[in-house]
């Protein structure tokens, strides 16, 4: 009996022992590094670049790639009390980023910052993105400019240009409407804030920066008239439906849709769909709503890529970030990708693009914070599912922003 | 000696059925009594998040599309089904006729909902195909029906299946009795076939009622819950809190509600029925 018992416990410590989330891993020396992202559909850009690293700096990488974001970040969460770590992880920045460093968990790269602002290979600019109590955290995974993507075909068969004021931008969507060619795309899934962002960042940035720390109200009447305004574009039918599940890739490529407003790296999408910029599609900066503010509001977001506190290899993984922020690693990470990069060494094949990196980087425009990033994660969470309420029946906005707004009374009531 | 060594055969069993299934439940429950964001401690706070459940809005859309949920299958995967069965049973060639109600159910939840996605769309092959305009997948509650739909299509096959073979294991004698008596169709169905099918009945409706109460994968591939947490289920609420609004304790209140419910209504189903 004291033997079956015996025998039962040991199971039992072996199997609690297997599933338990022990610290005192023993250092390892690693050759390859594992990189967790959540953009599976960039598996083939991160093996090019383990391809790359390896006889660069002796270091392998290999991705694993998730494409449902709610359920990597709960693995790396879950990570942090494990044994299962990654070398390497993607995450984001703003409220995301802060959550995990003030939990100790995130590797400081202060002394990698320094050294490639000092290279010339990452911008000042870009350092408060990714300082917290005045150290630096991760290193740029991508930059992204956010403005519009258009099909160049359908503006050239109706004579338009890029528009140079939201006055033209209207004229242009009118334009398209008189033809039968739906202006713009928006959806209901996920990417339902972008129209939001856009239109408060245009419009007022200030009071869009305040609403992103606790200082405005979602009922403010700066935010009532911006949805108003909202509600006025898709009441004109300018927009294609909200729930047309039709990858945004193919709406602008088969002309679903004029006009797709994403960031730079969308042009990914552009280039696997084998489009050409300049014929097939180009890229303009969305004009202000308001004519009066002094700069163009261009938004901004900057993904990190970030190394474990506790990582098995902390010497390879921050080897490896340094190595990630080079022109070489980031010469072959943008032009794969079509893409802008967070170096400025980097030179940007896209013409569009090139221009606009040139621009953000001499201060022409006002770079606003992407509402992914700068809306603290409870208060995203219930935006998100107000805005895709809102695009399917619009009628709704006021609803929609009480909505929000008590998830955002209730976040900012402990975090001020 | 059997008896001697019992415990050390059962052991390997339950210790799985310990760590996988009670230990995360307990887990779970204590969890639902905390504030937890999956990064610092969870924090006591006793019945409160049970107190928010009854305040939540959306909680009660979910409810009321969780039990609309279960009407539906009542009626659809499981009336169909029982239909089909019936119909097909006793002709010639009726296995042939139910294959085609079968093959779907070779698709899972996620991959179903990647099938159906492009046909629901607004805009997609079923606008195309019926000439209408209809967002179905973006009104409440039409997109719980329509989901439901999908979900018929997928769940009649088995259900068929578990019906013929209740049909196949009724004796022959009883039908054979009431057919000489002059029950026929309808009559014969009502008084003979079906109390005989009882046992059968009561597995299919207990299985499906359980997989209604946590419908989960289709609604999330093809909605996530929305727009506007308008088509949530019980089971979609429950991981959005968790590991979207990475709301953990929250989410195990509505998880601890969820698996209340459901225990409740199968044991009270099936106490019903094998009382009867």
């Amino acid at each position: 009996m004291l033997r079956s018992r015996m025998a039962t416990l040991g199971v039992a410590a072996l199997v609690l022992t297997a599933c338990g989330g022990g610290n005192a891993a023993a250092p390892q020396k690693k050759t390859e590094l594992t990189l967790y992202n959540d953009k599976g559909a960039w598996t083939k850009f991160f093996d090019e670049m383990g391809a790359l690293s390896k006889p660069s700096i002796g270091l392998g990488m290999k991705p694993t790639g998730y494409t449902d974001s709610a359920q990597y970040q709960a693995f790396i969460k879950a990570s942090f009390r494990t044994n299962v770590k990654p070398d390497l992880f993607t995450w984001q920045t703003g409220g995301m980023l802060e959550e995990i460093v003030k939990q100790k968990q995130v590797a400081d790269t202060t002394a990698v910052w320094q050294e490639a602002i000092k290279a010339g290979d990452l911008s000042q600019d870009l350092a408060p993105y990714y300082t917290i109590g005045g150290k630096q955290y991760c290193v740029p995974m991508n930059v992204a400019y956010w403005g519009m993507f258009y099909n160049k075909k359908i503006f050239d068969k109706y004579g338009l240009q890029p528009p140079q004021t939201w006055d033209d931008l209207i004229k242009t969507a009118d334009t398209l409407k008189q033809n039968g060619v739906k202006a713009f795309y928006h959806t209901s899934v996920l990417f339902s804030f972008v129209w939001f962002e856009q239109l408060m960042a245009g419009t007022d940035p200030d009071l869009y920066d305040r609403l992103s720390t606790g200082k405005a109200k979602y009922t403010d009447p700066g935010v009532v008239q911006v949805m108003e305004r909202w509600k006025q574009l898709i009441d004109a039918g300018y927009f294609i439906n909200p729930g047309d599940k039709t990858d945004p890739g193919d709406v602008l490529k088969t002309g679903k849709a004029a006009m797709v407003s994403f960031g730079t790296w969308f042009n990914t999408s552009m280039t696997q769909r084998d489009l050409k910029p300049g014929t097939d599609y180009d890229f303009f900066v969305i004009p202000n709503v308001n004519a009066s503010l002094p700069k163009t509001s261009m938004i901004f977001e900057s993904g990190p890529l970030c190394s474990l506190a506790k990582a098995a290899d902390p010497d390879a993984s921050m080897k490896y970030l340094k190595w990630w922020t080079t022109a070489e690693a980031q010469e072959k990470w943008a032009t794969s990708r079509g893409d802008v990069s967070a170096n400025p060494k980097v030179t940007i094949k896209d013409e569009a693009l090139g221009t606009v990196t040139k621009d953000a980087g001499s201060g022409k425009y006002r770079l606003v914070n992407r509402y992914f990033e700068a809306t603290p994660p409870p208060i995203l969470t219930a935006a998100l599912d107000g805005f895709s309420k809102f695009v399917t029946e619009p009628g709704a906005y006021k609803e929609v922003l009480e909505t929000i707004q008590k998830a955002a009374d209730e976040y900012w009531s402990t975090h001020q | 000696m059997l008896g001697r060594f019992r415990h050390g055969y059962v052991a390997p069993a339950a210790i799985l059925v310990a760590v996988l299934l009670y230990a995360p439940f307990v887990w779970t429950a204590y969890l639902s009594l905390t504030r937890y964001d999956g990064l610092e401690p969870p924090a006591w706070v006793g019945f409160a998040n049970f107190g928010k459940l009854l305040d939540d809005p959306a909680l009660l859309t979910s409810t009321r599309n969780t039990l609309i949920w279960v009407a539906g299958t009542m009626v659809l995967p499981v009336g169909l089904g029982l239909l089909v069965a019936v119909l097909s049973y006793d002709i010639k060639g009726g296995a042939w006729y139910r294959v085609p109600f079968m093959l779907p159910y070779a698709l899972s939840g996620a991959g179903l909902a990647m099938v159906w996605s492009p046909i629901l769309s607004h805009g997609g092959i079923a606008n195309l195909l019926l000439g209408v305009d209809t967002a179905f997948l973006q009104e409440a509650p039409h997109n719980t029906l329509a989901m439901l739909l999908v979900w018929t299509w997928q769940q009649l096959g088995v259900n068929t299946l578990l019906f013929v073979v209740g049909l196949q294991s009724i004796p022959k004698e009883p039908i054979e009795a009431a057919r000489l008596d002059g029950a026929s169709g309808w009559r014969l169905f009502r008084h003979v076939i079906w109390p005989l099918m009882r046992p059968l009945t009561a597995v299919v409706v207990g299985l499906a009622l359980v997989a209604s109460l946590k419908t989960f994968d289709i609604v999330w591939v093809l909605t996530q819950g929305g727009p506007g947490r308008n088509s949530e289920t019980l089971a979609v609420t429950m991981y959005k809190e968790t590991f979207v609004a990475s709301d953990y304790g929250y989410g195990s209140a509505v998880a601890v509600l969820l698996t209340v419910v459901t225990g409740l209504a199968s044991y009270l189903y099936l106490r019903r029925q094998v009382a009867s």
